[in-house]
């Protein structure tokens, strides 16, 4: 539960001529973790190569990629009818996959052809409508001898600067009179002139515009391109609606042609993972220590006795024992084990990162405080049933793990935040319905009792809370603030010192006791200092007990010496951060103060809420019924989204950054087994 | 309506406690939520690590918090 599932190493060693049947068998026991081979590890031993048929599946699936790219198909998209393998392969054999890519490609050549087409006119079009302001005919802007034509745009009117130039002819188009204003000219001149005009053009900024090509009027021209534009336009559409009725047409055959081109592709490049040498392989791997005896009975039956299994270690948890490996084999794969209730939590684990196969998996101790947290912050019955509801209806239709893990924190933490709702705050949408006593200037208060709600009697000290002076009527979460922050604090203490116990429990597994002691009893001894120091701290302060009473004096004295102590130890292992490190210790402890505080803000707004609706609204008579009735039912949706994400998140937080930090490292490797998933193909039982 | 200036102290004291803590608080996490996000759309991966990231100034406005908490409902206590 606490640890990943124990790894053995085996090795795997078989007849060359065999491969294929091996790798075959490998990928039905869906148990083997292949070690990747390293070059030069084992003499006599080179990386394998693939087999035979790989190169051709690679070609296929890489054509029938670029076609599923333009045809807009993705690999998990829904295929109506699962077709068998001999099919499929029956279709591979046959060349289905480059009949299908071949047809495709073609009309994407088409396609592309008319695209090109049309960028041209566009281009054409583009520099035509620069001059078409200009009065003169397209044939007339080539064909002379003598004369330089000169197109281009200017930043203002060259024609006073131009009139040096003799026997010049000038276009401008463009409005008149604006300064600034980007102009297009076209200028007749002497070739023996054009030097010149250049030269006063440049002061213009003059940027060249290429001669048109064609005849007749420019805006014929355009009107032309304009017509062409729009024929092309209807031939692409064409060829997209030809593209549409192939991908209708091939879609399923596709989807399977890829998966059973993917598996051959992936079974085929197995052997550059393992070694082999002139006639045998090797084939490294973990597998859950449990399932070792299947494996090796697995493999012999599968190559009918033609191969060799062999355990290689039993991995322990000491990082000395790995200290000598060889570097492949340093990293174990990490397997996390779980119930079914556990495993709901290991994908906020696995968010931070997948834990070591060395450490304490915390998935556990997620388990337990995060929907607790998350309950205890939310407190109320009237938004935990719907959490509760949510959660389960989440629970029952969700696939994707994000909104998986979010309807397991709903639904748990809604179970506890109705326990917390009913039986420590007697709260409903905010309103107090246990007991009304303590809470005089409580409009809303009710004053049921829990023995009257569930009909039953408690025994007394059920309804005592130590410090609380109105025992049987509940905790408010705005009167007893300080009660709360009190009960929030311990919550805090345990919860980190839980944390450090792990990180003990780690360090011990890891190195020994010695080094655990070192590297987390001396946090373990500041901590428990800090926490005596702030406690006689309060009684002076808050209390208002003297410095020098016995019980304060004891408590401060036994901190001091805890806390050099504890210093002191750590020290050895982590120089004089160990000290700057103290003050944090506290910060992290005040922290669990976010638990008031978040039921605090929740229960302040529901009150001003209720008030307006239930007080101000509903108490003007019976005209103001329907206006209190949706700022009831808006404000309380508010506070209940809000409670989402600011309860979530919050008991999240605590678990990440104030727990998880004192024990947990992570980074580790998941386990991964080879494992082949058919969802558009499948095996018939007579082809095996 | 009597009014008690002492009182009001506290409370304008606890609003600032909160208040400032909070600009801080906000202050800090502007930065490192920014940057944050950034690196959650480089790597998706990054989520679980940058979460953490964000909320460390958050202790910030905790501060504020307790000490707000302490003077509403300790301080006056302390005067009777």
């Amino acid at each position: 539960m606490l640890l990943p599932e124990p790894m053995s190493r085996i090795v795997i060693v078989g007849n060359k001529s065999r491969l294929d049947q091996a790798i075959d068998a490998l990928y039905e026991l869906k148990l083997i973790h292949l070690i990747d081979h390293t070059v030069g590890t084992d003499e006599g031993f080179s990386i394998g190569s693939s087999r035979p048929y790989t190169e051709k599946a690679s070609e296929r699936l890489l054509s029938l990629k670029a076609a599923e790219k333009e045809l807009g198909i993705k690999a998990d998209d829904e295929n109506d009818d699962v077709m068998s393998v001999k099919d499929v392969h029956a279709k591979i054999t046959s060349n289905c996959t480059e009949s299908i890519t071949g047809a495709v490609f073609k009309v994407l050549d088409k396609k592309n052809a008319v695209v090109q087409k049309i960028t041209e006119e566009r281009l054409k079009k583009e520099d035509l409508s620069k001059i078409a302001g200009i009065p003169v005919d397209i044939d007339l802007y080539r064909g002379y001898d003598s004369v330089a034509v000169m197109v281009g745009s200017v930043k203002a009117d060259p024609t006073s600067a131009l009139s040096v130039i003799a026997d010049s002819e000038l276009f401008v188009s463009g409005k008149a009179g604006k300064k600034d204003e980007t102009r297009t000219i076209a200028l007749f001149v002497k070739k023996s002139e054009r030097d010149n005009a250049v030269r006063i053009l440049t002061d213009f900024e003059y940027t060249e515009i290429p001669l048109p090509t064609g005849t007749g009027p420019v805006n014929a021209a355009i009107a032309e391109a304009d017509a062409n534009i729009v024929a092309f336009n209807t031939e692409l559409g064409e060829v997209e609606k030809e593209l549409a009725s192939l991908k209708e047409k091939h879609h399923d055959d596709i989807l399977v042609l890829d998966e059973e081109l993917s598996i051959n592709e992936a079974k085929g490049s197995l052997p550059l993972r393992i070694a082999a040498s002139e006639f045998s392989f090797v084939i490294d791997a973990w597998v859950p220590t449990k399932n070792v005896a299947a494996v090796i009975a697995g493999m012999d039956k599968k190559m009918d006795g033609n191969i060799y299994t062999e355990v290689q270690e039993d991995r322990s948890r000491s990082l000395h024992d790995v200290e000598h490996a060889e570097p492949r084999f340093k990293e174990t794969p990490t397997q996390m084990k779980h119930g079914p209730y556990v495993k709901n939590f290991e994908h906020p684990v696995k968010l931070l990162s997948a834990p070591k196969y060395h450490e304490i998996d915390p998935t556990v101790v997620l388990s337990i405080f995060f929907p607790l947290f998350f309950g205890f912050m939310v407190g109320d019955i009237g938004y935990a049933i719907p959490f509760i509801i949510l959660g389960l209806f989440g629970l029952k239709t969700a696939k994707h793990k994000d909104f998986r893990a979010i309807a397991t924190v709903l639904f748990f933490g809604g179970i506890w935040a109705f326990i917390f709702g009913f039986f420590m705050f007697g709260e409903m949408f905010g309103i107090h319905f246990i007991g009304h006593n303590a809470y005089p200037t409580d409009p809303n208060a009710l004053a049921y009792t829990w023995e009257t709600l569930l009909n039953v009697t408690f025994p007394d000290w059920f309804h005592v809370f130590p410090g609380i002076a109105h025992p049987g009527e509940g905790i408010s979460k705005l009167y007893d603030v300080s009660f709360l922050l009190k009960i929030s604090i311990y919550i805090g203490i345990m919860h980190i010192f839980i944390g450090y116990a792990l990180g003990f429990a780690n360090i011990r597994m890891q190195h020994g006791t010695k080094e655990a002691f070192f590297e987390k009893g001396g946090w373990m001894m500041s901590f428990v200092g800090i926490v005596l120091f702030c406690w006689g701290l309060t009684d002076v302060l808050i209390s208002g007990a003297s410095f020098l009473d016995t019980i304060v004096m004891i408590k401060v004295i036994a901190a001091i010496v805890l806390i050099v102590v504890g210093t002191v130890v750590t020290m050895k292992k982590e120089g004089a951060q160990a000290i700057m490190e103290l003050p944090s210790l506290m910060g992290n402890i005040l922290s669990y103060a976010r638990l008031t505080a978040i039921g605090m803000s929740k229960a302040g707004m529901a009150l001003a809420f209720n008030y307006i609706a239930l007080i101000m609204m509903a108490g003007a008579g019976p005209i103001g019924i329907v206006p209190a009735a949706i700022v009831f039912v808006v404000g309380h949706l508010m506070i209940w989204t809000l409670a989402i994400l600011s309860a979530g998140l919050h008991a999240l937080r605590l678990q990440y950054v104030e727990m998880m930090s004192k024990f947990y490292v992570g980074g580790g490797k998941e386990y991964e087994p080879l494992e082949i998933k058919r969802k558009n193909t499948k095996i018939v039982e007579t082809e095996v | 309506m009597v009014v008690d200036a002492g009182l009001g102290l506290i409370a304008v004291g606890a609003g600032l406690a909160v208040g400032l803590a909070g600009i801080g608080t906000g202050l800090g996490q502007k930065d490192v939520g920014a940057a944050a996000v950034g690196a959650i759309t480089e790597d998706m991966s990054l989520f679980g690590k940058c979460i953490v990231l964000i909320v460390l100034p958050e202790t910030i406005v905790i501060f504020g918090l307790v000490v707000a908490i302490l003077c509403m409902f300790v301080l006056p206590g302390m005067g009777s």
